[in-house]
């Protein structure tokens, strides 16, 4: 009788929803259909107000430097969880029409964000600094058409650190290429069976993609009016299976990163190498402050060689919301961020990153003090950064990047190949473009 | 026989806890068990906080460290102190929606147990339905809602949404049958107390303990909140400490993650509500039935 | 009973919850139906205006969720999960219930404090710490007892082990909160038949508790089949968790990694349907007893 009434009861919220819901609809559903009246609203008197959702640390004090010099426009800055969590985030103020007025947008979430329609292009206001960034990096705000959709603010060209002093004990040379890194590989696993000499890391899309692209992978690219979809292309499957080898030899590690684990292992010096980004003098010195002084830093190693070929992890840029009635003061805050030599000054000293513009990168002086015993560090970043190559990403990374772990976690856990799992991030982003119906060339 | 029971059990009864029996040691032993496997990892936790971010991952995990002060200063000088703004934040969506969650569960559990109307049971199943759908479901179109009337990104979209729980209003309608004789509602109405007066004054009244319970769950569960108010807020300065903290374990893929400053802050905001649970414990200690006329 | 005196005073009391019922649970419930029948449409790169639009599909979304194997792999981890965590955390709760209630146990404040301390822990800090405790190079238990605790079926126990940690203090004081309201006149005429601590307990006490504990377990099934923050905590410390190991994961990876809201809607109804009818299911079995109230 009881579960008779519970019946009933679901029927009748069932009711009630749908016809509340008919209501709520009309109202809520679609507020991506007017996002040209949002602008159009009149030009606001007194100063422009914006707000500007960053992760990066510090930004108040650099935002305080333009708010004291620029009584008009004043921004605020709101300090968000990084990754992809704020790119979900962002979306979402988005289609529910109260996105900030200014965003950092990690470069392979700029894509989404333009499918949704939630960024604006910035072409003319930007047409002044355009000289000011490589060719490689502006392609990423881009995506290879006519309109600008964001600033580019910072850069992650790919490099290889490794622990000096190890290499000196074990009598390794600095690999050079991919091959004598293997061998180096195999020697530290016999002369210490306890380290590796490195770690492949399942949950890291972002330093496979790195890799990838240093093997020349073009996983999206524009032709016309379609996408051509191609994650398991042929460098990507070669990155693929030389690491899933190494891992089923026992050469390499599966530690992921950023982990307590990997944390620990860095510490007790069980870890030769890690190849990574620019950026990774700050990890490395939050967290394993001892190993100070004993890291170096080396171009990454080649697929032949006497190349000099370089991936991207991580970077982001500064992108203006689609819907803000700010757009002008907007796009001028964002130049003046990234292009200005006092702006970009502070950006890297209290934001610690590594700056997108040509010039700001070889002015780069003094060496991070992780690695003061690499003086040439920024010296040697520049030269990677001019051999780096990126490629256009497409409007559902986030789909690509989650197969991408799903896949090589149970590639490691089965002992399956890797370019299986590459072949399963292909197929993902393929299905999923299809799904939503994007125009795909084959 | 049955006299000699009766003695020892009053005896007992006035000698409290302190009687012992024959396997008398045993349930003692099996709730301290209970207790170490609970404090353990809080215990872990404390000790991780007194590590300076470079002892965290090279000393032993159960040697003390020697940062703990460090932690907590640099914790409090983050940001100009914006610790203590999420912190102020937290208090202010657990204690407010905690005080209504436990004044409209009560009001409606007392009217579910101690009165007869049509659809009654439908509504109270539609109540406790509401806990069938996840509360990562509700998020976004919540905070689509909120956008739609201009109060997402303030304190009321984090506010509001978690003052209904269906668990509350069970609970207090269990409460309320157990704890309200009908016959002390029958002679107030004889008596010509209004229905308001009878339900503030005599009913409310009986059901503290059921609603010190009520208000300490709630209180935790916002306090703990983490998806609702990261979804609602775009401002930091409303952050509650969950999602504040959050920024510093996702600092972004190119910044560390300040593993120290997040076990601190961690540890320090477990502290109100250990301070909460010691102060409202007392309200146990009058059991329901001594209020009761029975 | 008399309905008249008392008119619409029920309907006004409950009035609060229902409206906020409405606001905040019906029309977000009635927007998700709404999302779940809808899609997006992109024509050609799919970028800038008007490249995108919102479709109708019917129930397109539901047919593919209900055909999705992957989502019912994930109903069978939940299953067993379900059944370890339930079993063992209700297990414990009404053991220590029992136990603080039985007025002979030392420590009894401590103990109900310390078990209860977990509740206080956020799920995501407590899973983390979890984690840290069953990483290899780090844990201290590990000293104690050797195993791979993320290996490829310890994990599910690991899992368990954290949502156990977490629950069993708070259904132990919805028990025990229940005990304290059974009047204490049953347990002394029971004694003065002669029953022991333990007899009470088994003939008197959890009699009158089963509304309470068919409650918690009803409680606890839907919190089971949304289980969510532990497996997501410790997917990134193990490779033996896949991003849709449990359907709510599914529908989180939908609408906030994935930016499928329309699939996350269609799986979060599918998944609070067979919520109901599991929940139903257990109260059809011991339907007599369920819903009484005392």
């Amino acid at each position: 009788m009881r579960t008779n009434r519970l019946g009933a009861a679901l029927a009748v919220a069932l009711t009630v929803t749908c016809m509340s819901g008919a209501l709520v609809s009309c109202g809520s559903d679609e507020p991506a259909e007017s996002p040209e009246a949002a602008p159009a609203t009149a030009a606001p008197q007194g100063p422009a107000k914006l707000t500007y959702w960053t992760w990066a640390p510090n930004m108040d004090k650099i935002v305080k430097v333009w708010n004291d010099a620029n009584p008009d426009i004043q921004v605020t800055v709101s300090k968000q969880a990084g990754g992809d969590d704020a790119a979900a985030k962002y979306l979402t103020a988005a289609k529910a029409g109260n996105p900030p007025d200014l965003v950092q947008a990690e470069y392979q979430h700029l894509p989404s964000f333009i499918a949704a329609d939630a960024v604006a292009d910035l072409k003319t206001e930007t047409a002044p600094i355009k000289g000011e960034f490589s060719e490689g990096l502006w392609n990423l705000v881009t995506l290879g058409t006519d309109a600008v959709y964001g600033i580019p603010q910072d850069s992650g060209p790919m490099m290889l650190f490794y622990r000096k002093d190890l290499f000196d004990k074990h009598g390794i040379e600095v690999p050079e290429t991919w091959q004598e890194y293997a061998e180096a590989a195999r020697t530290v696993r016999k002369k210490d069976p306890k380290a590796y000499l490195g770690t492949f890391s399942s949950k890291d899309p972002g330093a496979f993609t790195g890799l990838a692209q240093q093997a020349g992978a073009q996983w999206w690219s524009i032709s016309g009016e379609s996408w051509k979809v191609d994650v398991a292309d042929e460098p990507t499957r070669k990155v693929a299976d030389y690491w899933g080898g190494l891992v089923k030899e026992d050469a390499i590690d599966d530690v992921p990163y950023f982990t307590p684990e990997w944390n620990k292992a860095l510490n007790d010096g069980r870890l030769l190498t890690w190849p990574s980004a620019v950026w990774a003098p700050g990890v490395l010195s939050s967290n394993a402050p001892k190993a100070k002084g004993k890291w170096a830093v080396a171009p990454l190693p080649q697929w032949n060689a006497g190349e000099n070929f370089s991936g991207f992890w991580g970077g982001s840029s500064t992108a203006v919301s689609a819907r803000t009635p700010h757009k002008a003061a907007a796009a001028k805050f964002a130049t003046w961020l990234n292009t200005d030599p006092k702006a970009i000054d502070l950006l890297v000293k209290e934001a610690a990153i590594y700056p997108a513009t040509t010039k700001a990168q070889s002015a780069l002086g003094e060496a991070p003090e992780y690695f003061s015993n690499q003086p040439d560090f920024w010296q040697q970043a520049a030269a990677v950064s001019a051999g780096a190559r990126g490629f256009t990403f497409g409007p559902n990374v986030g789909v690509t990047y989650n197969a991408f772990k799903d896949g090589f976690d149970k590639a490691l856990q089965d002992g399956t190949p890797f370019s299986a799992a590459v072949q399963a991030m292909q197929d993902a982003t393929v299905a999923d473009m299809r799904k939503s119906g994007f125009q795909i060339a084959s | 026989m049955a006299g000699v029971t009766a003695a020892t059990a009053h005896r007992r009864r006035a000698h409290g806890a302190s009687a012992s029996r024959p396997w008398g040691v045993a349930p003692t032993a099996l709730l301290l068990l209970g207790a170490i496997y609970c404090l353990f990892p809080v215990f872990w936790v404390l000790i991780a906080a007194t590590k300076s971010p470079g002892e965290l991952f090279s000393t032993s995990t159960l040697s003390f460290g020697t940062g703990f002060f460090d932690n907590v200063a640099e914790l409090f000088a983050y940001r100009d102190g914006v610790f203590w703004l999420w912190a102020a934040n937290t208090l202010i969506y657990a204690g407010g929606g905690a005080l209504l969650s436990t004044a409209v569960s009560a009001v409606s559990g007392y009217a579910l147990a101690k009165y007869r109307f049509p659809g009654r049971n439908a509504i109270f199943n539609l109540l406790i339905g509401g806990i069938l759908v996840p509360a990562v479901v509700l998020a976004i179109p919540q905070y689509l809602l909120f956008s739609e009337i201009g109060l997402a990104d303030s304190h009321w979209a984090v506010l509001l949404p978690q003052i209904l729980h269906p668990y509350g209003i069970y609970l207090a309608r269990v409460y309320a049958a157990a704890a309200i004789p009908d016959s002390l509602l029958e002679a107030g109405r004889i008596d010509g107390a209004g229905e308001w007066h009878l339900m503030s004054r005599v009913a409310l009244p009986l059901m503290v303990p059921g609603m010190v319970t009520i208000f300490l769950f709630q209180f935790v569960a916002i306090w703990n909140n983490f998806l609702l108010p990261f979804i609602m807020l775009g401002d930091d300065g409303k952050f509650p400490l969950t999602v504040g903290l959050y920024t510093l374990l996702a600092a972004g893929a190119n910044q560390p993650a300040l593993y120290n400053l997040i076990l601190t802050g961690a540890l320090l905001s477990i502290v109100p509500l250990i301070a909460l649970f010691l102060t409202m414990q007392r309200y146990w200690k009058t059991d329901l039935s001594s209020g009761a006329v029975k | 009973m008399k309905r008249s005196a008392r008119g619409a005073w029920p309907y006004l009391f409950l009035t609060p919850a229902i409206v906020l019922f409405t606001l905040f649970l019906a029309v977000p419930i009635a927007y998700t139906v709404y999302l779940a029948m809808r899609r997006t449409r992109v024509s050609g790169l799919g970028l800038g205006k008007g490249a995108r639009r919102e479709v109708f599909v019917g129930f397109d979304n539901f047919a593919a969720a209900l055909a999705d194997a992957e989502l019912w792999q994930g109903w069978l981890r939940v299953l067993g999960y379900g059944a370890l965590v339930l079993g063992v955390m209700l297990g414990l709760a009404l053991l220590f219930a029992l136990l603080l209630d039985s007025a002979r146990v030392r420590l009894a404040r401590f103990s109900r404090i310390a078990i209860f301390l977990p509740y206080a822990v956020p799920g995501v800090a407590a899973t983390l710490l979890w984690g840290f405790l069953y990483l290899p190079s780090l844990s201290p238990i590990r000293a104690v007892l050797d195993v791979d605790y993320l290996g490829a079926t310890t994990v599910t126990y690991s899992m368990a082990n954290v949502a156990v940690w977490g629950g069993v203090g708070f259904n132990m004081l919805v028990l025990y909160t229940a005990l304290r309201a059974i009047p204490r006149d049953l347990y002394e005429a029971a004694r003065l038949d002669g029953a022991s601590e333990v007899q009470i307990a088994l003939r008197v006490k959890i009699p009158m508790l089963t509304p309470a504990i068919v409650l918690t377990t009803v409680f606890s099934i839907i919190a089971t089949i949304q289980v969510f923050t532990e497996p997501t905590a410790l997917r990134p410390l193990t490779n033996t968790i896949s991003s849709t190991w449990s359907p709510l994961m599914k529908v989180y990876r939908d609408a906030f990694v994935t930016g499928d809201l329309y699939s996350a809607a269609a799986t979060s109804i599918v998944i609070a349907a067979i919520s109901l009818v599991l929940s139903f299911g257990f109260l059809r079995v011991v339907r007599d007893r369920a819903f009484r109230e005392g």
